[in-house]
């Protein structure tokens, strides 16, 4: 078929993951700043993090330099991202299943973007390092097919039988699990079926980048491709977009222990904060909504 | 009720027990613990109390919520706490934590990786109610069913659906005092997700829209505090008294003179103990006169409402609270004209003073550096100033790690160096510092005793303390040999306290249990007689 008419989903369908995925990101980081509330193991604590220790265990820590190290937030940061580290520690039994399904899904965003870089590059295809770049990128990507079938069907009987997982599982995380395996298949059967799988993706990619709209595909890989570009739109919508929350939910929560003095920008945005008005209805609190936090935590000494 | 439970069966079956303890499924004990028949018997709930309260979750009652007394106002009820999560996700009432519970709210996954983690849920023999993440659930299908738009046409499919009446926020309201905040599952879970904080916001939910807190966190709590100067209710003149009572009852003792400052302007430290040491563990403010006077140290307890008493309650249930308590803690700091504040042995107070309520201080004019009392303690102890003899504390040690001061602010290694210094037979719980498990006693229950709930909290929330505290003398396990557990926190005391007199430990084991500065001065060469008295109740 003419990937006139994928290519125009295609677009739209990029352009609803990138504006819904660059809202939430700003959504998430506009959130105010909060109360303190790290949690040890706080990585960048340099020499203390390895058994939880943190800055406070200093005497007089505030006229210390704090010595922080940013080396061992982003080593605890990759162990955690690509060998799910801590599923690893506390749940082994999910890890066998979990590791394979977000490996195939890295795998799968590797090749892909291996995909789009030699799409671009002149003559690629044409030359002997563009054949072989093409298998190995077709190799990886069935690689992560494959084992990203192993995972979600894994995951899909775990979240459906276990009693541990089944009473938490909602029909959306089944339906999203449902979702990513027709991806992973359509994905093999594309390459079993499609005369030159790489070659028609490099041809796809191209026409994306470069609004081509005179490309062919052969059906299997058009579906692949409609039900991949599907899936990243609906996406940022689901909780699969935990892995942009997870930079918040760390960074910006369990090691933020910034302390408060001496910083202004902080400290004005703390006051903005305190100047609002609350509604709390309890009658110890008696916010009636003309008083602020500052009017009621400061209430009995005025 | 049944046993498999699901997360909508709390709101079903209005006033039947979801889900009882049963003590035959209890984590087994060591010996001589170990046998289920001999087990204490609980307080029993009686017909007429369960006519006067609402018993329909664990068959515990805590928290002596009363029946509605028709359903006009159990509907009014609904809708103040359908009021309350609304607020609870508004910038205007809830900037203090709206970014973590927000996320913790859209992104857990529902892996269960934490479950493990939770010495409750485990201790309990994995009741379902009990498990992290089911209280959790709880919330986040009622935040998303009835406090988002839409979220009613979406919830059964998306969410997982979930009613709202009576049943549930009755049942909610009791099982948001069954997690103790040790935050131990927040420590597990790959994305960060933090159920402790959730149970957090929910008892807040309950506190400051509907007015509902366990009595003694709230009116004999933070209340009494604000209105007399403690929660232990001591006005500035029965402190005073009671210290100097302390003072006098040490040095006769001991054959020292032993005075503790107090108001005095201009001093280095201000100290704030938790004021409930002065009156149930004396021996406690007194060891500390003495190693602050021994070392020479400039410093100074306050007189002045409710500065000498560094408890906060607030950081437990209700934001306001918590901010309430903190200033006047900063204000006594700022007319004194200390240095520092020094938080003496008490967990929450370390916490709520130290880290969480640093970010209401919002000039550095007020932020008065805190620090914790094991930093200074380490300083004084390797700076030769005071002579030790390690031999005095040549008994078996162990140290229980307070979490609020390990876990929150990662103080994990100044009170071991001690240890390691002063007591030749010092050993680990496993696990141990950061990871540690709670007393059983956090986020104000070893405070809370009505009804049958100490039998829960020594029975189920310790239950995993205890049996670490067993296996790390089990190279000594009977009565014959004198052990010390070192709980540097009044709150952990107050618990360990109750769990050991609910065992009869002490009879059976030999365990006593006492803080960290007790330690130092027992082996301090200049204290002639033994500090540690082994024959006295604790």
């Amino acid at each position: 078929m003419t990937v006139m008419p994928l290519l125009i989903i295609s677009y739209v369908l990029i352009a609803i993951f990138v504006v819904t995925f660059i809202y939430k990101t700003i959504k998430m980081a506009k959130l105010p700043i909060h109360l303190r509330w790290e949690l040890a193991p706080v990585p960048h604590e340099k020499g203390k993090s390895h058994y939880g220790g943190s800055y406070l265990e200093e005497y007089d820590w505030w006229t210390k330099k704090r010595e922080k190290s940013l080396i061992d937030e982003a080593v605890y940061m990759g162990k955690e991202i690509f060998l799910l580290k801590g599923v690893f520690e506390h749940n082994k039994k999910l890890w066998y299943l979990s590791f394979p399904f977000h490996f195939g899904m890295y795998v799968l965003t590797g090749a892909a973007v291996l995909t789009f870089i030699f799409a671009v590059l002149p003559s690629s295809l044409l030359s002997s390092e563009g054949l072989i770049v093409g298998s190995v990128i077709e190799i990886l990507a069935a690689i992560g097919f494959i084992i990203g079938i192993v995972g979600t069907i894994g995951l899909l009987i775990r979240r459906l039988f276990d009693p541990n997982l089944k009473n938490y599982t909602s029909g959306s995380a089944i339906f999203n699990l449902i979702f990513l395996l027709a991806l992973f298949v359509t994905g093999v059967l594309s390459i079993i079926n499609a005369p030159d799988f790489y070659g028609e993706m490099t041809q796809y990619a191209q026409s994306l980048i470069f609004a081509n709209t005179s490309g062919v595909l052969s059906g299997i890989v058009a579906v692949h491709c409609l039900i991949t570009l599907l899936f990243l739109a609906y996406l940022p919508f689901t909780k699969m977009l935990h892995f942009l929350a997870k930079y918040f939910t760390y960074h910006e929560v369990r090691w933020n222990d910034s302390p408060m003095a001496g910083n202004k920008k902080m400290q004005q945005e703390v006051i903005d904060l305190l100047n609002q008005k609350v509604t709390w209805a309890a009658p110890h609190l008696k916010a009636d909504g003309e008083k602020n936090w500052v009017d009621i935590a400061t209430e009995e000494k005025k | 009720m049944k046993k498999n439970i699901k997360i909508e069966d709390i709101s079903k079956y209005k006033d039947e027990i979801l889900s009882p303890v049963e003590v035959a499924d209890l984590v087994p004990l060591p010996s001589p613990y170990d046998k289920i028949h001999e087990e204490p018997t609980w307080k029993e709930i009686k017909d007429d109390q369960k006519e006067r309260m609402v018993c329909n979750l664990d068959g515990v009652i805590a928290l002596n919520l009363p029946h509605p007394e028709n359903e006009e106002e159990e509907k009014k009820y609904v809708e103040q706490f359908v009021s309350g999560l609304k607020k609870l996700l508004t910038k205007e009432n809830n900037w203090t934590f709206l970014q973590p519970l927000l996320l913790s709210i859209e992104y857990c996954v529902g892996c269960q990786t934490c479950n493990d983690a939770c010495p409750i849920f485990t201790g309990s023999g994995r009741n379902e109610i009990y498990r992290p993440t089911y209280r959790s659930e709880v919330f986040r299908r009622l935040v998303k069913k009835y406090a988002k738009p839409g979220g009613k046409i979406l919830s059964k499919f998306s969410n997982g659906d979930i009613e709202l009446n009576w049943a549930t926020i009755s049942r909610l309201y009791e099982l948001s005092y069954r997690c103790t905040l040790c935050r131990r599952c927040a420590q597990t879970c790959p994305m960060a997700v933090d159920n402790g904080l959730i149970t957090h916001e929910l008892r807040k939910v309950f506190s400051q829209e509907l007015g509902w807190a366990a009595e003694e966190v709230h009116d004999k709590g933070t209340v009494l505090q604000l209105e007399v100067g403690s929660s232990t209710g001591m006005n500035p003149l029965a402190v005073k008294d009671n210290m100097e009572f302390v003072d006098e009852d040490t040095s006769e003792e001991l054959g020292i003179d032993i005075k503790t400052p107090w108001d005095v302007k201009d001093a280095e430290i201000l100290l704030i103990h938790n004021a409930g040491e002065i009156i149930s563990w004396p021996e406690n403010p007194a060891a500390f006169a003495i190693i602050l006077n021994a070392a020479g140290i400039s410093w100074t307890l306050s007189s002045e409402e409710p500065s000498y008493d560094g408890v906060n309650y607030g950081l437990w249930y209700d934001d306001f609270q918590l901010a309430k308590i903190a200033l006047k803690h900063i204000e006594t700091a700022k007319r004194l004209n200390v240095k520092k504040i020094v938080v003496g042995e008490c967990g929450h107070a370390h916490k709520a003073l130290i880290t969480v309520a640093d970010r209401i201080l919002t000039d550095d004019e007020n932020n008065v550096p805190r620090e914790s009392c094991l930093t200074l303690l380490e300083e004084i102890v390797f700076s030769g100033k005071i002579e030790f003899d390690p031999s005095k504390n040549d008994f078996p040690v162990t140290l229980h790690d307070p979490c609020n001061i390990s876990r929150n602010l990662g103080i994990v290694e100044p009170q071991r160096r001690i240890l390691r210094y002063l007591c030749p037979q010092f050993r680990e719980m496993d696990p141990k510092g950061a990871e540690n498990y709670c007393c059983g006693g956090g986020s104000g229950f070893a405070i809370m005793n009505r009804n049958n709930f100490s039998d829960w909290r020594s029975s189920v929330s310790s239950r995993l303390k205890f049996k670490q505290i067993l296996d790390a003398f089990s190279d000594h396990p009977g009565p014959e040999v004198n052990k010390y557990l070192c709980s540097p926190c009044s709150n952990c005391k107050g618990e360990l306290r109750d769990l050991l007199e609910y065992y009869d430990v002490k009879e059976k084991s030999g365990i006593i249990y006492g803080g960290l500065v007790e330690l130092i001065v027992n082996a301090m060469v200049d204290i002639k007689e033994p500090f540690i008295k082994w024959e006295e109740d604790f």
